[in-house]
């Protein structure tokens, strides 16, 4: 267990780093894997959580479409326990160009897309909750996707084919000898211990980050930041994807996704120090509900849970400041070819959606490198399902998403749990209406006893209320006015945090 | 209108602080913890059954419908109307037989009511006690309300005539209990109504409510019910442009809300029109209407506001009617429902929890000592009387025998 | 139906208010939209820092028993706040070491009372601790439902079993001088709270839970009674949905229960409390007072509303209904004469009367005055 040589290093938790873990891992490699913070935390976690289809990008990019409903097919397959397969529906609205429909679907059926023209009538009876103003229709495959429990289970996967894992640690640099990387330098976030580990290989998967990271290596690569935001409404209101049958535009796809559907999104160009904190706007959230509420009126009037923003890992590649026309493709980057630096490669770009074959790509790089020759088996391997607690009995911790002490207790056991907000992203612990006010408390209690350390535990309640905070005062109107009210007051009058 | 001005949710669940204040105010939760609680039954259930209808939770029928959640809620959610909706949506188990009988008050009524003398005598039995307890699951330690020989409906026909002169009239919905387990009730709405000058209809063959049939899980019968009744309403209310009155607050709750918020039966262009007698009747004195009182008359009434009086927000009428008889010494009973719940206390599997939930009322009652207590609910009468030794009436019959004509 | 005085909002301000009035012999009418503050109430009248006698003398009345000490109390996660004037079962202690050895007593499956916290939070003080879950038969019960474990529940149970409780504790004690204790004690029964500190042989500290607060819950159903039995009227579950003005004077309102029946008073009081109680509506564009739409004192640009930072004074907390100096409200600019703003409807906008239950007692003294001279 205590080595320190592996045969390939990944940095970065998200879904490329634990993918590509598992690659790497079923191919038989020794694999270690490092993230600063916790799992799926950058663009991960932050997104539609739309299962694409590829149909988005049919008319723009078909080389993107084609990867997609390649990939949506795979995952259904091997990752049927993260999707809901909700199907999606394409709707055109009298404003839109009425010839796009076409244009659309032929498109959809070149990438290889089922792409069905219904009629508006039966879009109405399949999903009631779409404008009911649409003059034309097309299901797609679409479903949505819970990216925490996806990345949790390729690592849990890489795991189980001996892969390693190191959260909470940060790279600080990296051991050259000449012109050849041979490991890193890392130092943990909490206890402050630093550590060298040494590996043949080292995979950059830091989506936006990777840029600092290879700076670190002593490398430039071009990122485009671009930020897009969502706004989570507080219950499901559809039961399919909605997109809009139009150029890719802002707030033109909704997605249910667990309790909640999601609104998104919106493509900014962002200064590169900005993506460590990016804020959602009031023109952004104004933005987010007018053009949403074109795809379900009902999110005119529905109650907001919080406003969030992620940061696409874009590589610049021409002027476009929106960022919208730059290919969402992959790029893998050989940093010995590109820049001279051996053992070192770079994996970004792409999307959620085709994380597995980013990991397909970067893991053939690392082989080839090694030497070793094994094909890719992770499209055709089930991944494992997670460790669920024994019992769901026993007291609600969070009543808004029905989280049990049971499974609040499995998960500070088992799946490396040091925050609330790690809490949250395992058991959605706080993601509910209330956004933490019964079951922040109570969580933080049981972490408190089981770190024996209630003064550390007290502090991370303080910042995990800030941090719900964050997502609330943008939406803060109406009825989340009203719950920021009363939670500030109990947790400041009340319970004297 | 500007977006996000208001928001909209089903029965305001959304609208749900999560401050739990509902909780403190559920009597079932107070004796059955089986219950998972109006907040978890209602709107956080509402949340996760619109994820899932897995998260449905065949405990929520437990919920007796008394709407204690909803006078307490902050925030205006429907917390009952969530739960009821969501046991007619999900809860496909087809009701038992005793709930079926329990629940079909007129059915039973109209069966029981020719032979009222034997039926009496057989459900006071013991052995008929006993039997309904092991067979049918209906606790041996209740006692059943009597039924009378003859209709209420019956005595009020005949006399058709005799109504039809008064200068104003109102219809009358009687409910199954005035029509066949107390015609005297209604006999006493009708003297005082008659002395403040207003003749009393009937209306074209009223049904039971429905209430029974929603708690007992049979809502297909009830929005029939609910679809004849509104029907019959219309004729006497927008035809006939009358006034309604009912003397139980459950029957006026149901015609009023339930049926557009439960069973999805409009009932927009009758609802205002129907009252509550104790309403009517202040109302008119307020505007100046006399009534003579018997000199001498003396009561110590203590007033007990029904749960479904307490939701409409109409007790404040029965009160002040009664603070206005001369001789009436009057007490305000603590609000707390008393544990009956309309069928809900006749179920063995209820009996301990219904009678537990009375408690804290019947021992103020007890500490007030009334010559009577007052209430508007026919079944809290029942509830109250097994359960105490005081006797129970209808503000209106403490009216009608105050009065002197 | 006619009142002298009608009072939209049943809360602190809106109980305080009725119940001087009622005292002095006016008819009133509370119309209160669902249960309010007084059911997150930790116990204490923050900014009332001075003791009034007039307040002590009606909650007195009522059966509520306050008490005044400066000192500071020991808070659920552990800290200490400074207090002076708190019900009588919250305790304020001099200083924060109340003791050299503390026993700190939980109930086993309740998830809303943090002995770890508390347990730090003394230990920094130099007091030495130790936490027990008290396990009872008859609280079992309540842990087969997995989410009404809660203090209400809880506080029902043992006003029935109290004494085993002290039994109980004291079996637990060994070397310590106090106890603390959850603030789950005389829901109905205000002085079991004073039977467990006399029948414990050291001292005894009550300390707050989550919400619902017993204690809170308590004093409203107290205030309540005191309110009916004076003759007043407590409509519950009501809201307001229209009044009718002519000028400057409020004729009436209608409610949703009464419908068509409108309440006629001479006075009227906003005791609607702010934006959980909906006495303030906020959309994307605007803050407004929606029963009477009175000016609000509030900044335009939505930006405003929030500091980032959650534990920071929130600008939109101090938002309120603007008033004269006789605390009518004002609307387009123009004082209504015969209506009263108390409570934290007027938010931080009157900082002489305090904030929170100062805030909601001392105003509502300061219209009833008026409403008094003004016959």
């Amino acid at each position: 267990m205590n080595t320190k040589e592996f045969d390939v290093i990944i940095i970065g938790g998200g879904i490329t780093g634990a993918g590509t873990q598992r690659d790497c891992a079923m191919r038989g490699l020794r694999t270690l894997l490092i993230e600063r913070s916790d799992i799926a935390t950058g663009a991960t976690g932050r997104n539609h959580g739309l299962l694409h289809s590829g149909a988005r990008y049919a008319v723009n990019d078909p080389e993107s479409a084609a990867e997609c409903i390649r990939e949506n097919k795979i995952l259904r397959q091997i990752a049927a326990q993260c999707i809901e397969p909700t199907d999606g529906l394409f709707i055109t609205l009298p404003e839109d160009d009425p010839d796009y429909q076409k244009v659309f679907v032929e498109a959809c059926r070149r990438a290889g897309i089922d792409a069905e023209v219904i009629d508006p009538a039966l879009a109405r009876r399949l999903e009631p909750s779409v404008n009911p103003a649409l003059t034309g229709a097309v299901r797609v495959p679409d479903g949505s996707v819970d990216p925490f429990r996806l990345c949790a289970a390729n690592m849990l996967d890489a795991k189980l084919h001996g892969g390693q894992v190191r959260l909470q640690t940060e790279v600080t640099g990296f051991i050259r000898e000449g012109d050849t990387v041979r490991g890193v330098h890392t130092r943990n976030i909490r206890t402050g211990q630093e550590e060298d580990f040494y590996a043949p290989v080292t995979v950059n998967a830091c989506g936006i980050w990777g840029q600092h990271i290879a700076r670190l290596a002593g490398v430039e690569i071009g990122m485009f930041p671009s930020k897009g935001a969502l706004l989570i409404f507080a219950h499901r209101i559809n039961n399919m994807v909605i997109n809009r049958c139009r150029k890719p535009s802002n707030a033109d796809i909704l997605v249910p996704g667990d309790t909640v559907c999601v609104i998104g999104t919106t493509s900014t160009r962002i200064p590169f120090e900005e993506c460590d904190r990016v804020a959602v706007t009031p023109g952004e959230v104004d933005l987010l509900i007018t053009e949403g509420a074109k795809l379900s009126p009902a999110l005119f009037s529905t109650r907001i849970l919080r406003a969030y923003a992620g940061v696409r890992p874009l590589v610049s590649a021409d002027d476009d400041p929106s960022g919208r026309n730059i290919s969402r493709g992959i790029v893998c980057l050989d940093h010995e070819s590109r820049d001279g630096l051996r053992g070192f490669i770079t994996i970004t770009g792409g999307k959620l959606m085709t994380y597995r074959l980013m990991a397909e790509m970067a893991t053939d790089t690392v082989c080839h490198k090694l030497g070793v020759d094994k094909s890719c088996s992770t499209a055709v391997t089930p991944l494992p399902g997670l460790e669920e607690p024994a019992s769901e009995k026993g007291a609600l911790i969070c009543e808004c998403e029905n989280v049990t002490a049971g499974k609040v207790a499995h998960a500070i056991d088992q799946l490396e749990v040091s925050t609330l907000t790690d809490l949250r992203r395992r058991t959605r612990v706080g993601m509910g209406t209330c956004q933490g006010g019964l079951c922040a408390c109570r969580a933080a209690d049981r972490l408190a006893q089981a770190n024996a350390c209630a003064e550390r535990e007290r502090n991370d309640l303080a910042d995990f209320m800030q941090e719900r905070w964050k997502g609330n005062f943008p939406i803060g109107w109406g009825d989340m006015l009203r719950e920021a009210e009363y939670t500030q007051w109990v947790y400041k009058h009340v319970l004297g945090l | 209108m500007k977006y996000q001005e208001t928001t909209r949710s089903t029965h305001n669940f959304e609208e749900c602080m999560k401050c739990t204040v509902c909780t403190v105010y559920c009597p079932v939760l107070q004796v059955n913890p089986l219950y998972p609680g109006p907040k978890q039954a209602g709107p956080d259930g509402e949340r996760l059954r619109l994820k899932d209808p897995f998260f449905f939770n065949y405990a929520l029928k437990y919920c007796m419908n008394c709407k204690r959640c909803e006078v307490a809620c902050p925030s205006g959610v429907g917390v009952a109307d969530l739960i009821q909706s969501a046991r007619i949506r999900y809860d496909k188990t087809p009701p038992k037989l005793r709930d079926r009988i329990l629940a079909s008050t007129d059915f039973m009524g109209s069966l029981a009511r020719p032979f009222a003398p034997v039926v009496n005598v057989v459900t006071g039995l013991g052995v008929t006690k006993s039997v309904l307890d092991a067979t049918l699951k209906i606790d041996h330690r209740r006692s059943f309300p009597k039924y009378s020989g003859r209709s209420f409906e019956a005595w009020l026909r005949r006399r058709e005539k005799e109504q039809a002169a008064f200068p104003e009239q109102v219809a009358y919905f009687h409910g199954c209990y005035v029509n066949y387990n107390y015609p005297q009730l209604g006999k006493d709405l009708v003297r005082v109504l008659n002395a403040l000058g207003v003749g009393v209809q009937l209306l074209d063959k009223e049904k039971c409510c429905g209430i029974a049939l929603i708690t007992n899980g049979m809502s297909k019968q009830a929005t029939r019910h609910a679809r004849h009744n509104v029907a019959v309403l219309r004729k006497a209310v927008v035809d006939g442009g009358l006034k309604v009155v009912t003397t139980s607050s459950s029957c006026a709750m149901t015609l009023r809300n339930e049926y557009p918020a439960l069973l999805g039966v409009d009932n927009g262009d009758v609802r205002d029109a129907v009252t509550i007698a104790t309403r009517f009747v202040f109302e008119k004195l307020e505007k100046g209407a006399r009534l003579r009182f018997k000199p001498g008359y003396h009561k110590k009434v203590a007033y007990h506001v029904p749960c479904h009086m307490e939701r409409m927000g109409w007790g404040v009428f029965s009160e002040k009617l009664l603070r206005m008889i001369p001789g009436v010494e009057f007490t305000l009973l603590d609000s707390g429902c008393c544990g009956i719940a309309g069928t809900y206390g006749f179920k063995k599997e209820n009996y301990e929890a219904s009678q537990a939930v009375g408690e804290a009322l019947f021992n103020r009652i007890r500490s007030v000592n009334p010559e009577v207590v007052a209430c508007d609910c026919e079944t809290c009468k029942w509830q109250i009387e097994m359960s105490t030794d005081y006797s129970v009436m209808n503000p209106i019959s403490i009216l009608a025998e105050a009065i002197d004509i | 139906m006619r009142f002298d005085s009608v009072i939209i909002g049943g809360g602190l301000a809106g109980l305080t208010a009725g119940i001087s009035l009622q005292e002095e012999g006016r008819s009133t009418a509370i119309v209160s939209t669902g249960q309010n503050a007084l059911h997150f109430f930790s116990g204490c009248f923050e900014s009332l820092q001075e003791p009034p006698q007039r307040m002590q003398d009606l909650f007195a009345g009522a059966g509520v028993r306050l008490h005044y000490r400066e000192g500071v109390r020991l808070m659920p996660l552990g800290t200490f706040r400074p207090a002076a004037l708190a019900l009588a079962d919250i305790d304020l202690v001099p200083v924060p070491h109340f003791a050299d050895k503390v026993l700190i007593v939980g109930f086993a499956g309740f998830q809303d009372f943090f002995p770890a916290f508390l347990a730090d939070g003394l230990a920094r003080e130099g007091m030495q601790c130790r936490t027990v879950q008290l396990e009872l038969p008859e609280l079992e019960r309540l842990r087969l439902s997995p989410s009404e474990m809660r203090s209400v529940q809880i506080a029902r149970t043992l006003d029935r079993i109290w004494g085993k409780v002290i039994r109980e504790v004291k079996h637990l004690l060994r070397e310590e001088d106090a106890v603390v204790l959850p603030q789950v004690f005389g829901l109905q029964d205000p002085s079991v709270p004073e039977y467990i500190r006399q029948g414990l042989p050291v001292r005894v500290v009550f300390t707050g839970t989550l919400p619902p607060s017993v204690p809170g819950i308590r004093t409203q159903l107290l205030l309540k009674r005191r309110y009916e039995a004076l003759g007043g009227t407590y409509l519950a579950g009501d809201e307001v949905v229209t009044a009718h003005i002519h000028g400057d004077v409020v004729h009436g309102i209608a409610t949703r229960n009464l419908d068509s029946h409108c309440l006629e008073a001479g006075h009227f009081l906003l005791a609607s409390g702010s934006y959980f109680s909906k006495g303030l509506k906020s959309t994307p564009f605007d803050i407004a007072e929606p029963v009477f739409g009175l000016d609000v004192v509030h900044a335009d640009d939505r930006n405003a509303w929030y500091d980032t930072d959650f534990f920071a004074d929130q600008p939109y907390m101090q938002f309120g209904v603007k008033t004269d100096t006789a605390l009518h409200p004002l609307r387009d600019g123009q004082p209504l004469t015969n209506l009263y703003a108390i409570g934290s409807v007027l938010g931080a906008t009157r900082p002489e009367f305090g904030f929170g239950a100062g805030l909601a007692v001392r105003s509502a003294f300061a219209a009833v005055d008026q409403i008094l001279e003004s016959l």
